[in-house]
């Protein structure tokens, strides 16, 4: 698969009087191949933003290199420009104007075709309010309003930061249903959300960035199998005779109130017929496996005292740490 | 192309450029009225008074410059009998050399008179066209920067020079075309009027060659401001940066830096103020007295009088200007769009 993206050693740094000096993307790498639907993820502050706005050509890289579509960008954005939808945060709209001459205006400046913009209306949900001033719309339509100028193009890449901001549960899933049929259509989807759930349902892969940096990347199956600890939950009439008779079979189990939770355990099989030959019948046996928001949690955010409020990303006082710990299952394409 | 006529689009669909359209109106109708109701169509005998009046003066005028003439000759004494001041140089006093001849306009009371009244009222237009230029023109980039829409329309036209250019031309060929607009329709009204409910007095090709240079000085006046306030908003990102930055040069430079330097017995502080280089690129020229040329008691005749010429003041006015633009465009070009 070609690459649709590559971003190899981004960097980033802000200089500001007031906050002196913030390291916001630190030689991060992001490949995106054509037909992915990838997952960009990172906790607020970590990024995530401006690596979309370098790579849009809104922020000013300090080093590395970037391409889109095949062009370096941001030098050769303007080439690749009319295949590339994008939102960044969330955008903002003339109030007094309706959402259809928003897109009008759009379209004119990009010179596509204004028969577009009842399609695009049509698809993100706003084809009877299209004529509202914006001013009127919640959050949410404004939201889709944005999804709807990225679409007005018909890109090859649509770059969404943050889609589902605003959006209601069922508007959610109108968007993860409109996200997998672009997909399945052929473009690709560069997706940043908080929303860890919608990522591992409509993603197939995903970036994980943290302090500016890349911590993991790769399949979302395949990041999520390197993060499988091999446990099992165990529920027994006689939870402590059980924590026992496994020890004994050289398993490590950690007991808890009302089920015990074995450790390095490739088969379940093997705890049931442990116990089960000792006369120590399971009532339930579940592996455990990892969701993406436990791996984002891990790869992301110190393991904090829950007393205390978990900080926004800053910047890394010391590179060391987000490299060498960096899950990276997919290196072929920045290198290749 | 297209991008300049999304431009205007997104220009006049602007609520504060309605306003300022909707203002630009209510001005001109005031103005437009209140002449109508201070002014009446003159009646015979008061024309025949005017000019009375008007060629009574252009005598007087004549046997001044005479008399003059004769005192010079010889035929007159030196020191005059009645207490006239007749001048070393007569041209001084010569009718013909005079920019303008009293005309029977000059004394019909309560009337509008086209040919008198016309340059005052286009002054009150050029000053509100820069108003509306400058504040246009601020607001315009300062509300895009900061709502987001340069930035959606750099998702769509990446190409940052071009955009800020479209927006400049775009915004530049509007105020344009409405200065041309309000102008001709400001002298159409007034002309109506003193056709109707004054007098037009003598409008002949001079007058208008006058009246057009007022103006085209002014439209550039207008375009400048416009230019300056969108320069200065790109670099300070909002509207309110073009707006703050002229108050502060005004307080700080015009009022503040000219008592100090008066003070400090600095001289020709005048030279150093931009509203100087601007009334003499309005006027034509601009003539002030430095207090501090004319020191020495003893040294006899001392004229401490300096002149600005229109083509410096335009020199200051365009190298502000293109020095503003320039590094709006130059600082647009490398920042970071957040």
């Amino acid at each position: 698969m070609s690459a649709v993206i590559e971003i190899e050693g981004l960097r980033k740094t802000f200089h500001s009087l007031r906050r002196g000096r913030r390291v916001a993307v630190d030689g991060f790498d992001l490949l995106v191949e054509a037909g992915q639907v990838h997952g960009f993820l990172g906790p607020n502050g970590s990024g995530k933003t401006t690596t979309l706005r370098a790579l849009l050509g809104l922020v000013r890289a300090d080093d590395g290199r970037m391409r889109v579509l095949g062009e370096p960008a941001p030098d050769r954005l303007p080439r690749v420009a009319g295949r590339v939808g994008a939102i960044v945060e969330s955008p903002q709209f003339f109030g007094n104007f309706t959402g259809h001459r928003t897109l009008r205006l759009l379209a004119r400046a990009g010179g596509v075709p204004t028969s577009r913009i009842d399609e695009v209306l049509e698809q993100v949900g706003l084809r009877d309010r299209g004529h509202e001033r914006v001013k009127g719309y919640s959050l949410g339509m404004k939201q889709r309003l944005a999804v709807a100028s990225a679409l007005l193009k018909s890109p090859e890449l649509l770059i969404l930061d943050e889609p589902a901001n605003g959006l209601d549960p069922a508007g959610i899933r109108e968007m993860r249903d409109l996200v997998r049929t672009l997909a399945d259509s052929g473009v690709t989807v560069l997706l940043s959300s908080h929303i860890l759930a919608e990522i591992q349902l409509i993603c197939d892969h995903v970036t994980i960035i943290s302090r500016g940096r890349r911590v993991a990347a790769g399949r979302v199956d395949e990041v999520l199998a390197g993060f499988d600890r091999h446990e099992v939950l165990v529920r027994v009439d006689e939870p402590d005779r059980a924590a026992e008779l496994l020890r004994a079979a050289g398993l490590t189990v950690t007991e808890h109130p009302d089920h015990l939770v074995v450790h390095g355990v490739d088969d379940g099989a093997t705890v049931s017929r442990t116990l089960g030959e000792q006369g120590a019948w399971v009532r339930e046996l579940t592996p455990l496996r990892p969701d993406l928001e436990s791996v984002f949690l891990e790869l992301t955010g110190p393991a904090g005292h829950p007393a205390v409020p978990r900080q926004v990303d800053g910047s890394p006082e010391s590179g060391a740490d987000a490299r060498d710990g960096e899950i990276d299952l997919d290196r072929r394409g920045v290198d290749a | 192309m297209n991008l300049v006529r999304a431009e205007l689009e997104r220009l006049g669909a602007r609520r504060f450029v309605q306003l300022m359209v909707v203002l630009l109106v209510l001005a001109f109708g005031v103005t437009a009225l209140t002449n109508v109701a201070i002014s009446h169509q003159p009646s015979p005998s008061e024309m025949t008074v005017a000019q009375q009046k008007a060629d009574s003066e252009r005598r007087e005028m004549d046997l001044l410059h005479e008399r003059c003439l004769a005192r010079q000759r010889g035929e007159l004494p030196a020191e005059p009998f009645d207490g006239s001041y007749y001048p070393a140089d007569c041209s001084e006093v010569d009718p013909g050399l005079r920019e303008r001849l009293p005309v029977a306009a000059d004394h019909l009371v309560g009337v509008f008179t086209f040919s008198k009244d016309t340059r005052p009222l286009l002054y009150f237009l050029i000053a509100f066209l820069v108003l509306f230029g400058f504040l246009v023109g601020a607001s315009y980039i300062g509300a895009d920067l900061n709502s987001g829409g340069v930035v959606n329309l750099l998702l769509w036209q990446p190409r940052r020079i071009a955009v800020l250019g479209a927006k400049l031309g775009t915004l530049m060929a509007a105020v344009l075309l409405l200065s041309l607009l309000a102008t001709v329709a400001y002298l159409a009204t007034f002309w109506m009027i003193a056709l109707v409910d004054g007098h037009v007095g003598p409008v002949d090709a001079e007058f208008w060659s006058d009246l057009g240079a007022v103006w085209a000085r002014g439209l550039v006046v207008v375009l400048l401001a416009t230019v300056i306030g969108f320069a200065i908003a790109t670099l300070g990102r909002h509207t309110s940066a073009a707006l703050g930055a002229v108050a502060a040069y005004a307080v700080v430079w015009e009022l503040g830096a000219r008592l100090v330097l008066e003070i400090l017995e600095v001289s020709r502080p005048d030279q150093l103020m931009l509203s100087s280089y601007l009334g003499a690129w309005l006027a034509g020229r601009a003539q002030f007295w430095d207090r501090n040329a004319c020191t020495d008691p003893f040294a006899g005749f001392c004229d401490g009088t300096y002149t600005l010429t229109w083509p410096s003041g335009l020199v200051v006015l365009l190298l502000l200007a293109g020095g503003l633009t320039a590094a709006a465009f130059a600082v647009f070009r490398r920042r970071d769009l957040l």
